[in-house]
């Protein structure tokens, strides 16, 4: 699989498009800032990565399905395409769908339609699209859906097709966490040993995949989609498996056609809690074996929290920015990496410079589910 | 082409699927609910919802109509078989139940039993869990289509060479934030379930098709998706079961949700168990079944051809 991504689109609290985030990563900008939308007294953990935008009359529904909007928007236009697609398939994939409107509709008596809980309701609106696909996979969302474009596009079923990824934190979800985190974190420290759990955020990102012979113009790839595995643990319905993570990374090997030897650079899943990292270091070392210590690493949790439904993407955007640019953003907050990661090259505490072709990108959510995609530079 | 191998229903009063045409299936109020521990046995069904609860019913009355489950083990290699669940409606009681909580005491008075069940994926990864299935694992919450979807995202799973069985299930479950949210007195607490393979699949392990796909699409209307239908039928189709409301396909389009109450993600497998009851009572029906979800007032169609396997007809 060769699949062009010919368009990029992304939105997070520490960028509003691919290149402000991309150098906030660089340069280390983002972090958890004190609760907007929530009421705070209800709450011992007081942080998130909210995306600034409520003003001050308080939250409001509709939130994710604006800032999905936004991302599309901008791959659109990025990739030279209208907004009327038609029958040009959308996938989207998030965590929480828009259940924080369900949320404020049952509390407050929010206006909200059960047809808004879905994205293709207003992919429908704006882009007059009838062929969309809302995939509630959690964290892994996003790589799921990018999955099953590509998939599209390989089996010859669509020219050009736009995968995207959002989600917004719901108070369900957010109080449920905090009911389980006595000590809540005041920062996200991907594979530190001082790490202490995860912080949602608020995200969105979209990509545009065409087939590679209707690319007119070879300088707009941004990169190459080789091949993107999904699978389930079927283990348990919160904490991953290290057998499940390693065979979603082979699978996406064997499915590339690319190996442990060709990767320059993983975008680990690293959500900075205690079962994700040391699972996925593990796995890491197992499937790619005697070359574990080759490619460089990174993470991006640490900046833009967990984005969730979106995370995946957001770091495939990330991945086809540092391969082009050859700059790999550090994981921030990273100063006494677990055991776990002995020897791997995890960039810190500035970016790398690196001449890079191959990235490996982690995404694994809840229910066990994994999804390990394989992109390639534009060279 | 692919080959439905397996089904199951899970409805209130139990109807077998030719049930769902005739007046056979007696009256709403008679009807008595799925009972999941009946089904499954109490074992590790609490703390699960309700659509958890009724797709693990369906999941495992489909693997075993299927073959491939037998003695409560799976005989397919576990990474063969992925799954794939339509549900809009499934967690909306407890995010719901939390928020309120949290609103009216704190995050320290919910339960953390509902941590998992707050991520709407949660049907979908609990029916790998419990039959041990690694194949990929896709939550559909699509809309008033996504039954359909599902079949559609099964069909091309197995094109793509991810997986050589897929699960389809269908689940919605009734409690009053779902008839509020859905603004309907009915919602079905119930759904099926199917297994899907590329005949070829079926044949090598003597698995007998009990009705074939033979066309997944989606338009921008329900007459568009009618026509485009009609002409992959290439024959009058006797049978068209339509999106549920009152913007369905017309009057000539059987709406399931009339006798079932509001379907919604659970109406495009719902209507695939459907059009095999309707082969088995009719004969000497030839003509393919169309099954369309989405109209009126809903972002977009979703259809199906549905057709009776050669050798059935035999």
């Amino acid at each position: 699989m060769r699949i062009p991504v010919t368009g990029l689109g992304a939105i997070a609290a520490n960028g509003t498009d691919p290149d402000q985030i991309f150098k906030s990563l660089c340069t280390g900008q983002g972090g958890p800032e004190h609760l907007r939308g929530f009421d705070r007294r209800r709450f011992t953990a007081q942080r998130l990565f909210e995306i600034d935008d409520r003003g001050p009359d308080g939250d409001r529904p509709l939130r994710a399905t604006a800032f999905l909007l936004e991302a599309i928007s901008q791959a659109l236009a990025d990739a030279g395409l209208g907004d009327d697609l038609g029958d040009v398939p959308m996938l989207v994939g998030t965590g929480l769908r828009e259940l924080r409107s369900v949320e404020l509709w049952h509390r407050d008596g929010a206006e909200f339609r059960l047809e808004e809980l879905h994205f293709g309701t207003a992919l429908r609106e704006r882009f007059n699209a009838f062929d969309t696909h809302t995939f509630s996979n959690a964290c892994s969302a996003s790589l799921y859906a990018l999955a099953l474009g590509a998939d599209l596009i390989d089996c010859g079923d669509a020219d050009t097709v736009v995968v995207a990824g959002v989600d917004t934190v719901t108070e369900s979800m957010f109080g449920l966490a905090d009911r389980v985190q006595p000590h809540p974190p005041e920062s996200v420290r991907p594979f530190d040993s001082g790490r202490q759990g995860t912080i949602l955020g608020d995200g969105a990102a979209a990509v545009v995949l065409q087939r590679p012979d209707t690319v007119r113009d070879p300088a707009a790839v941004h990169g190459w989609i080789r091949g993107v595995s999904a699978n389930c643990d079927a283990y348990h319905p919160t904490a991953p498996s290290l057998e499940g993570v390693t065979a979603a990374i082979a699978q996406a090997h064997a499915r590339s056609g690319l190996g442990p030897d060709d990767v320059d650079l993983v975008l680990l899943h690293g959500t900075g809690t205690a079962l994700n990292d040391p699972v996925e270091a593990t796995a890491l070392r197992q499937a790619h074996g005697a070359s574990a210590n080759r490619p460089l690493m990174t993470a991006i949790k640490a900046l833009t929290g967990h984005t969730s439904g979106s995370a995946g993407l957001m770091s495939c955007m990330v991945a086809l920015k540092a391969l082009r640019e050859g700059t790999v953003p550090p994981v921030a907050g990273l100063t006494d990496p677990i055991p776990e990661t002995a020897g791997f090259r995890l960039v810190r505490p500035e970016a790398a410079r690196e001449t890079l072709d191959v990235a490996q990108v982690h995404g694994f959510g809840f229910g066990g589910i994994n999804a390990v995609a394989i992109l390639q530079g534009p060279r | 082409m692919t080959a439905v191998t397996g089904y199951s229903l899970v409805l209130p009063g139990a109807p077998a699927p030719a049930d769902l045409f005739s007046a056979g299936y007696g009256r709403e109020t008679d009807r008595e609910p799925v009972d999941p521990a009946a089904r499954l046995g109490r074992k590790g069904l609490r703390y699960k919802d309700r659509a958890t609860q009724l797709a693990l019913c369906a999941a495992q009355d489909a693997l075993a109509d299927a073959g491939l489950l037998a003695g409560g083990e799976l005989t397919a290699a576990a990474s063969d078989v992925a799954v794939v669940v339509s549900s809009n409606l499934g967690n909306v009681d407890t995010v719901c139940r939390v928020a309120g909580t949290i609103a009216a005491e704190s995050a320290r008075a919910v339960s953390a039993m509902d941590t998992a069940n707050a991520s709407s994926n949660i049907v979908a990864s609990e029916v790998a869990i419990r039959f041990g299935l690694r194949g990929p694992n896709v939550m559909l919450c699509n809309g008033a289509t996504s039954g359909l979807d599902a079949i559609g995202w099964g069909v091309r799973m197995l094109r793509a060479g991810r997986a050589r069985h897929v699960l389809v299930v269908g689940v919605e479950p009734a409690n009053d934030v779902a008839r509020r949210l859905a603004r309907a007195d009915r919602v079905v607490d119930g759904g099926a379930a199917l297994v899907l393979e590329m005949p070829e699949t079926a044949s090598a392990r003597s698995a007998r098709a009990k009705l074939h796909v033979r066309r997944y699409l989606r338009t921008g209307s329900v007459p568009e998706c009618l026509d485009r239908l009609g002409a992959t039928a290439g024959q009058a189709s006797e049978l068209v079961l339509g999106p549920e409301g009152p913007d369905g396909a017309g009057e000539a389009a059987h709406d399931l949700s009339r006798t079932l109450g509001r379907c919604s993600g659970a109406l495009g497998v719902l209507q695939a168990v459907a059009a095999i009851g309707w082969f088995s009572t009719i004969t000497d029906a030839s003509a393919p079944v169309l099954g369309v979800c989405g109209g009126g007032t809903d972002d977009a169609s979703a259809g199906v051809v549905l057709v009776r396997p050669a050798e059935a007809s035999r």
